[in-house]
C-alpha cells in the first residue's frame, strides 16, 4: 500500500491497481483515482514550479479551481498543457509531466527568481522593458526582443506543434430544464424536474455525480451522503426524459438560455472506443437552467501560504474521505469560520493527529468547539499562521496571537511541527455562470461573499451557489428549483433528513494576515498581496486596472480563488468597502476549453467540400484539382513529365486550332420563375431580358445598389415565364441573396421565384473549330448548325439517350457550346463527348487553360469585378440600358464613379518577353530601386499561346488613353521590374469571327 | 435509359462499420428516389397547391409549417412559407406537376439530379443528426412526416422525418459526397450498417 | 442569440445572415433624387436599443425577417416576414 494510503475513500477500486508515469518516474493508483490523489498518496507533494518566481508548489485545492498542479499530459506527440492534476483521471499508461521547471521539477535553476523577489513585483514587465526612445532597442522592440527569454522563464506548459489525431465533436442539446452541478442540490434539481416529466440534462464536472455529498461525512435519508448520491443517481437513471453527462463542465451561458459544455469523453480511457471523441462540446439550449454550481472555499493570505502541504480545508477531507488518501500525518487548520473543524475532524477520523487548531476569531461557539475538541487538537483562538516553512513540503509553521478588529499581531511567535496546514478563508458562490448571463453580483458582508446576482435570464439557483451552504439548505433549494424550472409547484412529499456537522456559515471578515514574508493571493500567476497593495500605490484604483496591472485572476484558473480575496485587500487600501471597489464580470469559459472540441468537425477531411458530377472522371483521368472556394476543379490535365505551364499552354493551344472541353459545373444557376420574371430581370440586369425570346440566351451584367459592377453571366430564356440564369461560381450564393432579398423586401408584388439549380445540371462547355462536328456526331435529336443553333441559340436534344439542352455561347472565344444535363448523367455525357472528339483531337482543359483563353479574349471576372469596378470601367457601358431603371442606375453615374482618371480595364503585354505577375503595379517612371507613383495594377496574367508572349489584364489610370503607350511593371516583393506595352483587353480575335463562325 | 450516377459512389461502402461489434444503432443509405420536385404557391395560392399536391400523389398533407406526410415510395413536406419539397420512388414528377399547377397557383422546378436523398435510421438516428444540425430532433418538437429546413455550416438541408427513428435528408448533390462521409465518421461511435 | 423565425420556429443567429437597416426606403426606382438615393444606399440608423433589422433565415427558409432587436441586450420583440403575412406559422415550442 503507498505511504499515505488509507482505508476510507469511497470513490476508489482498491481491486484495480493502474500505473502511470510523472515525470518519468513509474507510480501506481487506483481506479478512481485523479493524477493529483494517486500522486499524493504516493508521497508526492512537490507538483509544479510557480509562474513567475518558481517558488515549489503542491496541491491547494482537489477540484477544478486547482492553482498549483498543473501538468501536461502527453498522448504520443501530442501534448495538452496546463491541466490540473485534479482533473486528470489516470488510466494505464497515462504519461504526465510537470511544467515551467528546467532541468527538473526538484531542482530548478530559475528558482533564484525567488532572491530577487522584490524586482519581479507588479508591473516589473511594463517597467523594465519599455526599451530606449531611440536606436535599434526603441520603445517595444526591445519588449519584443527580451520577450523570447521571458516567456521560457515565466509562464505554463509548453504547447506542442504535433497535428493531435484525435477526434473532436460538436453536439446539439434540447432540454426544458439543464442542471449544472450534481451535488445535493443538483440531485435533487434533477429528480424533481424528471418527475415533472420535463426533459432534463444533469451536467456535473467530476466523473462522479454527488459533488459534496462524495466526500461531506453527513447522513442524508439515513443513509451515508455517499451512497444516497448513489442512490439519487440511480434513480435518475432510470428516467428515460433524463440524460446524465458525468466529465462535463459547463463553461458558457450565452443568449437566451443557450449554454456551452465541454465534455471530456474519453480523457480517461488508455484506449477510447471506435469513433469515440475525445472532447465534445455541447450547445445545450434550455428552456431553465438550474445553477447548483456549489462554492469553492477561500485560502487565506499569510506569508508562505503557498508552501506545498498547504492545502485548503475541504480539498483535505475530500482527499481522505472521497480518495483515502491522507495529505499529512501531523495537520495543523488555520481558519477564520466554522466549517473547517469539520474537515478537521474528518481527517483525525481518517487517521491523522490534529496539531493545533488556529482561529482568527477569539472565540468559538459552544457546538464548533466541541468539535474542536474531538479532534484533540491544542485549540488557538484569535491566533494566526504568520509563517511556514520547509522546502519541498511543509514541516512547521509559526503563530502569534491576532487581533481581529485591528489585524494586529501579538506576543511572541510560537512554532508547531506539522506537515499539513488546512486553511480556510470562507466561502464563495461559483457565481460565474449567473455573472456570464448578465447580470452583476451582489455583496453579501454577512457571507463576506458575492452571491449571484437577480437572474436575467431563465435561471434559478440552488444550495451554495446562492449561499445556503448546509446539505439541508442544499436540498430544499434543490427541489424548489427542479419543480420550478419544470413548470411544478406542489412539494407533497416530505425533504430527505440531514444529519450534519453544526456550524455558522459566516465566516470572520478576516482575509490576509500581514506579517513579514511573501504572502500569495493568486498562487498562479504568483501575485502577492504586496504587490495589490503596489498597484494601489501607483494609482491603479479600479479593480478592472488592478487586474490588469497585477494580471491577478487572469490565469488559467481566472481567479477562482483569488479574486475575493484580492478585492478585499484593494479595498483596504483603497479605504472603501468591498461592494465599492465591485467585482470584474466573469466571462466564459468559466474552465479551460480545448480549442479542438471548438473546431470540431470543421477541419481536416470533414471540412464541406463540392464536387461537380464529373469529379471522379477528372480525377481518375490525370486532372490536378485546385480548390475554388468550396469547390474542386480541374487546374490542368497534366501529362507525364508537364509543367503547369506547359500543361496549360497545350490544352489552350489545342482548343484554338481543333477543340477542347472543360467541366463549367460549378457555375451558380439560378431558375427564375414566374409571371413578373421577366420584368425581375429587367429590374436586375443593367440591360433587356424582357425582350429576349423564347429559346435564346442573353449576356447580362448586374450592379450593386450603390453602382458599382457586382456579376456577370448569360440567361437563359426557357420559357416565357422561365429563365435560367447563371452567375460566376464564386458569386453564386452572393447574387441568390440578393435576388431574395429584392423579392422579399423591395418588391413583394412580383410574381417571381428562385431557386438554386447549380446542382441540377452537370455543364461541359466544348470550344474550338472542331466543335461542332463532334457535337453533331454525338447529338441526336436536333441539329446544331447555324441555322437551328445560331449565336447565344438554345436547343434540346440527346446525347447517347441523355435528354440535354445546349446554348452557343463563348467563353474561350472559340465557335463554342456549354452542354447541360441532369448531373446524375454528367459523367455518361461527358464521356460520351470526350469519345466523339477523339478523332478530332480534342482536348479536355483545366482552370488554367480557361483563364488564358478569357484573357486572351479579355472577358472580365470576379479579378476585375472587385467591387471597386464599374460597368465603364470595364467597357461594360455598352450594356446599361438608357430606357429603363435598374439595380444601380441611380448611383452609377455619381461624379466619382465617371471621373477620367478612373482605373480601367487594360491589356498589357510584357516587352521582356518574361512572365508577368498578379497583383504587380504599373509605374510610368523607370525607376526599378524606388518605385513609386503607381497608375494601377495585374488583375490577371498568363503566356498566351495565341499571341506567344507573356500577357495580363490590368486595372490602370486612364484606361484606354493610354492604348499604344509604355509603362513598367513593379513587383518589389517577387523581384520583377520591366517594360510593358498598354493595350486593348481585347487581345485576341476582336471582333469575334471566331466565335461567330 | 441510362442509370444515374450517385455522387456518393466511391464513399458508398455497403456493411457494418465503426463501432459495430456490439450492434450497428444507425442504417445509412441513399434513397435515390426517381424525381425530387419543387413547389411554390404564390401568397395566397396555397390551398390550391396542397390540392395538386394530393390529386398528383394522392398525398393529403397537414397544415402547419413544416408538415408533411409520405406513404407508398411518395412523400411531400413543406420547408419554407409556401413552398413544397414532394419525392416520388417513380420518375416523371415533374412533368405530372407542369400539367396540375397552372401559372396562376405557382411554379415547378425539377430538382430530381439536384438534390441527394440520404437516409439515416435507426435508435441513434436522432444522436448521430444532433452533431450536425441546431435542430430539436426529439418526437414532440419534430414529429414524423414533418419537415425542416436547415444547414450545417455551408451545407443546406431539407430534412424529412419519414419514421419515427428515420430521418431522410435531402442535401445539394454537390455537398452529398462530404456530408456522407461526415455522416459516417460521426456513426461510427454508435456502430453503422451502409445498405 | 436565438432568432424565432415564424416559419421555422427559434434557430440559431448562426442560421441567419443579417441583410441590413430595416428603416431604410428604396426611392422608386426611376426617381432622380439622388439625396434619397444616397440615404437609402449610405445612411444607416445606430441605435443603442430597439432596432429594425432584416434578417434572411439562409440557413433554413430563406425567408427576409423584419426582427426588431435591442442592441444592448439582443433582446428580440418582434420577428415578422419582410414580405407580410405568408401562409401557416410554428406555433411557439416549449413551455413558456
Amino acid at each position: 500500500m503507498s505511504p499515505r494510503r488509507i482505508e476510507t475513500g469511497n470513490r476508489i477500486d482498491r481491486l484495480k491497481t493502474i500505473r502511470f508515469t510523472f515525470d518519468g518516474a513509474a507510480y501506481t493508483g487506483h481506479a478512481g483515482d485523479t493524477l493529483a490523489s494517486a500522486l499524493l498518496a504516493n508521497g508526492v507533494t512537490l507538483f509544479g514550479r510557480s509562474f513567475k518566481y518558481h517558488r515549489p508548489r503542491g496541491l491547494l485545492s482537489a477540484g477544478v479551481e486547482e492553482p498549483n498542479a498543473l501538468v501536461t499530459v502527453l498522448r504520443g506527440d501530442v501534448r495538452e498543457p496546463n491541466i490540473a492534476a485534479t482533473m486528470v483521471e489516470i488510466h494505464d499508461g497515462l504519461v504526465a509531466i510537470s511544467q515551467n521547471r528546467f532541468p527538473s521539477l526538484s531542482w530548478d535553476i530559475n528558482a533564484v527568481n525567488q532572491l530577487g523577489g522584490k524586482i519581479l513585483s507588479a508591473g516589473f514587465y511594463y517597467k523594465t522593458f519599455m526599451g530606449p526612445v531611440i536606436g535599434p532597442f526603441k520603445g517595444t522592440r526591445f519588449w519584443m526582443f527580451c520577450e523570447h527569454f521571458i516567456r521560457r522563464a515565466a509562464g505554463l506548459g509548453r504547447a506542442g506543434s504535433a497535428a493531435d489525431p484525435a477526434r473532436y465533436e460538436r453536439m446539439n442539446a434540447f432540454c426544458d430544464v439543464l442542471v449544472v452541478g450534481s451535488g445535493p442540490a443538483g440531485l435533487m434539481a434533477a429528480k424533481a424536474a424528471a418527475d415533472q416529466g420535463a426533459r432534463v440534462i444533469l451536467a456535473e464536472l467530476d466523473p462522479r455525480f454527488g459533488g459534496s455529498a462524495n466526500w461531506s461525512d453527513e447522513t442524508i435519508d439515513g443513509l451515508p451522503s455517499a451512497d444516497w448520491a448513489r442512490r439519487a443517481v440511480k434513480q435518475l437513471e432510470g428516467h428515460d426524459n433524463v440524460r446524465l453527462l458525468p466529465r462535463t463542465t459547463v463553461w458558457g451561458y450565452y443568449d437566451n438560455n443557450t449554454l456551452a459544455a465541454l465534455e471530456r469523453v474519453s480523457d480517461h480511457k488508455e484506449n477510447p472506443g471506435k469513433g469515440e471523441p475525445l472532447h465534445r462540446y455541447w450547445a445545450i439550449r434550455a428552456g431553465s437552467v438550474v445553477l447548483a454550481t456549489g462554492a469553492f472555499e477561500r485560502p487565506l493570505v499569510f506569508p508562505g501560504n503557498d508552501r506545498p502541504g498547504v492545502m485548503l480545508a475541504h480539498a483535505a477531507e475530500r482527499y481522505a474521505n472521497e480518495f483515502g488518501v491522507l495529505p499529512g500525518d501531523k495537520v495543523a487548520l488555520f481558519t477564520n469560520n466554522d466549517s473547517a473543524y469539520r474537515s478537521a475532524l474528518a481527517l483525525k477520523k481518517a487517521g491523522a493527529q490534529i496539531v493545533a487548531i488556529a482561529d482568527v476569531r477569539p472565540e468559538l461557539s459552544g457546538d464548533v468547539r466541541k468539535l474542536a475538541e474531538e479532534t484533540e487538537a491544542e485549540i488557538l483562538t484569535g491566533h494566526a499562521v504568520i509563517a511556514t516553512e520547509g522546502g519541498r513540503a511543509l514541516t512547521g509553521l509559526k503563530l502569534q496571537r491576532f487581533d481581529m478588529a485591528n489585524g494586529g499581531l501579538t506576543g511572541d511567535a510560537r512554532s508547531i511541527h506539522a506537515d499539513c496546514l488546512l486553511m480556510s478563508g470562507g466561502w464563495s458562490p461559483t457565481i460565474h455562470l449567473a455573472s456570464q448571463a448578465g447580470a452583476r453580483a451582489e455583496w453579501s458582508p454577512a457571507r463576506q461573499a458575492f452571491l449571484p446576482p437577480q437572474p436575467t435570464q431563465k435561471w434559478i439557483g440552488a444550495g451554495a451557489f446562492t449561499g445556503s451552504f448546509s446539505t439541508a439548505e442544499a436540498i430544499a433549494e434543490g427541489r424548489a428549483a427542479g419543480l420550478a424550472a419544470a413548470g411544478g409547484s406542489s412539494t407533497p412529499t416530505a425533504l430527505p433528513s440531514v444529519e450534519a456537522a453544526p456550524g455558522d456559515p459566516d465566516p470572520a471578515p478576516v482575509f490576509e494576515i500581514r506579517a513579514k514574508g511573501k504572502s500569495f493571493v493568486d498562487f498562479q500567476h504568483d501575485v502577492t498581496a504586496e504587490d495589490v497593495r503596489l498597484a494601489h500605490r501607483e494609482g491603479f484604483v479600479s479593480v478592472e486596472h488592478l487586474k490588469r496591472y497585477t494580471t491577478l485572476g487572469m490565469a488559467t484558473d481566472q481567479g477562482k480563488s483569488s479574486n475575493v480575496p484580492g478585492l478585499s485587500i484593494m479595498a483596504e487600501a483603497l479605504g472603501k468597502p468591498i461592494p465599492e471597489v465591485g467585482t470584474t464580470r466573469f466571462r466564459p469559459p468559466f474552465a479551460p476549453v480545448s480549442i479542438g472540441s471548438l473546431a470540431a468537425e470543421r477541419f481536416g477531411d470533414l471540412k464541406p467540400e463540392r464536387l461537380t458530377p464529373m469529379h471522379d472522371w477528372h480525377v481518375d483521368n490525370g486532372a490536378t484539382m485546385y480548390s475554388a472556394g468550396l469547390w474542386y476543379r480541374p487546374m490542368i490535365y497534366g501529362l507525364s513529365g508537364e509543367t503547369i505551364e506547359q500543361a496549360y499552354v497545350r490544352e489552350a493551344r489545342a482548343t484554338r486550332e481543333t477543340a477542347g472541353i472543360v467541366d463549367v459545373s460549378t457555375l451558380g444557376k439560378i431558375a427564375i420563375q414566374g409571371p413578373d420574371a421577366a420584368e425581375f430581370l429587367d429590374r436586375v440586369y443593367t440591360n433587356m431580358f424582357s425582350t429576349l425570346a423564347v429559346g435564346k440566351a442573353r449576356y447580362g451584367l448586374m450592379l450593386r445598389e450603390d453602382g458599382f459592377a457586382f456579376d456577370d453571366g448569360t440567361t437563359w430564356r426557357l420559357g416565357e415565364q422561365d429563365f435560367l440564369m447563371t452567375t460566376t461560381t464564386a458569386n453564386a450564393g452572393k447574387v441568390m441573396q440578393h435576388l431574395e432579398y429584392f423579392l422579399d423586401v423591395i418588391w413583394p408584388e412580383l410574381k417571381v421565384h428562385v431557386t438554386s439549380v447549380t446542382d441540377q445540371w452537370a455543364g461541359a462547355a466544348i470550344g474550338g473549330p472542331k466543335a461542332r462536328q463532334i457535337l453533331a456526331a454525338s447529338v441526336t435529336g436536333t441539329a446544331v448548325d447555324n441555322v437551328t443553333l445560331p449565336f447565344m441559340g438554345i436547343v434540346r436534344g440527346e446525347i447517347s439517350g441523355v435528354p440535354v439542352m445546349i446554348c452557343r455561347l463563348s467563353f474561350s472565344g472559340e465557335m463554342a457550346f456549354e452542354v447541360y444535363c441532369g448531373a446524375g448523367y454528367g459523367t455518361h455525357v461527358w464521356e460520351t463527348l470526350v469519345a466523339a472528339g477523339k478523332p478530332f483531337g480534342l482536348v479536355t482543359y483545366g482552370l488554367e487553360a480557361l483563364g488564358t483563353m478569357r484573357i486572351e479574349k479579355g472577358h472580365v471576372t470576379g479579378a476585375e469585378i472587385d467591387g471597386r469596378t464599374t460597368a465603364r470601367d470595364l467597357h461594360l457601358d455598352w450594356m446599361l440600358s438608357k430606357k429603363k431603371p435598374f439595380i444601380g442606375s441611380a448611383m452609377m453615374d455619381r461624379e466619382g464613379l465617371v471621373s477620367s482618371d478612373r482605373l480601367e480595364l487594360v491589356g498589357l503585354m510584357a516587352l521582356d518577353n518574361r512572365p508577368l505577375n498578379g497583383g504587380a503595379h504599373i509605374v510610368e517612371e523607370l525607376d526599378e530601386a524606388n518605385p513609386h507613383g503607381s497608375i494601377g495594377h495585374i488583375t490577371a496574367c498568363c503566356y498566351s499561346p495565341a499571341l506567344g508572349k507573356h500577357i495580363a489584364l490590368a486595372l490602370v489610370k486612364g484606361g484606354k488613353a493610354r492604348h499604344g503607350t509604355r509603362a513598367h511593371v513593379s513587383d518589389p516583393l517577387r523581384n520583377r521590374f520591366g517594360p510593358v506595352e498598354i493595350v486593348s483587353n481585347h487581345f485576341y480575335d476582336p471582333d469575334g469571327s471566331r466565335m461567330h463562325g | 435509359m441510362v442509370e444515374r450516377l450517385s455522387p456518393l459512389e466511391p464513399d458508398f461502402h455497403p456493411g457494418s462499420h465503426g463501432n459495430f461489434e456490439h450492434g450497428v444503432d444507425v442504417i445509412l443509405t441513399e434513397t435515390r428516389p426517381g424525381s425530387i420536385v419543387q413547389l411554390a404557391a404564390w401568397p395566397g395560392e396555397e390551398k390550391k397547391l396542397i390540392a395538386a399536391i394530393r390529386a398528383v400523389t394522392g398525398l393529403a398533407l397537414p397544415d402547419g409549417a413544416g408538415g408533411g406526410i409520405s406513404s407508398g415510395g411518395k412523400s411531400v413536406f413543406g420547408f419554407a412559407p409556401g413552398k413544397f419539397t414532394v419525392a416520388d420512388d417513380a420518375e416523371g414528377l415533374a412533368e405530372a406537376f407542369a400539367k396540375a399547377v397552372g401559372p396562376a397557383i405557382g411554379t415547378v422546378t425539377d430538382l430530381s439530379h439536384g438534390r441527394t436523398v440520404i437516409r439515416i435510421a435507426g435508435p441513434k438516428a436522432e444522436w448521430v443528426l444532433a452533431k450536425f444540425f441546431a435542430i430539436d430532433f426529439a418526437l414532440p418538437a419534430f414529429p414524423v412526416g414533418s419537415g425542416r429546413s436547415t444547414a450545417h455550416h455551408d451545407v443546406f438541408a431539407q430534412i424529412h422525418r419519414s419514421g419515427t427513428d428515420q430521418f431522410d435528408i435531402h442535401v445539394f448533390r454537390s455537398f452529398a459526397r462530404s456530408f456522407w462521409k461526415a455522416l459516417c465518421h460521426a456513426s461510427e461511435e454508435v456502430g453503422y450498417e451502409v445498405q | 442569440m436565438l432568432i424565432t423565425c415564424p416559419y421555422c420556429g427559434p434557430r440559431d443567429v448562426i442560421e441567419f445572415t443579417y441583410q441590413g437597416d430595416g428603416n431604410r426606403e428604396r426611392p422608386e426606382p426611376a426617381s432622380q433624387n439622388f439625396e434619397a438615393w444616397n440615404a437609402y444606399v449610405y445612411d444607416r440608423l445606430n441605435p443603442a436599443g430597439d432596432h429594425n433589422e432584416i434578417w434572411q433565415h439562409s440557413g433554413g427558409c430563406r425567408s427576409h425577417l423584419r426582427v426588431v432587436r435591442n442592441t444592448l441586450t439582443h433582446e428580440i420583440s418582434s420577428v415578422a416576414f419582410a414580405r407580410g403575412d405568408h401562409g401557416p406559422r410554428r406555433k411557439m415550442e416549449g413551455k413558456s
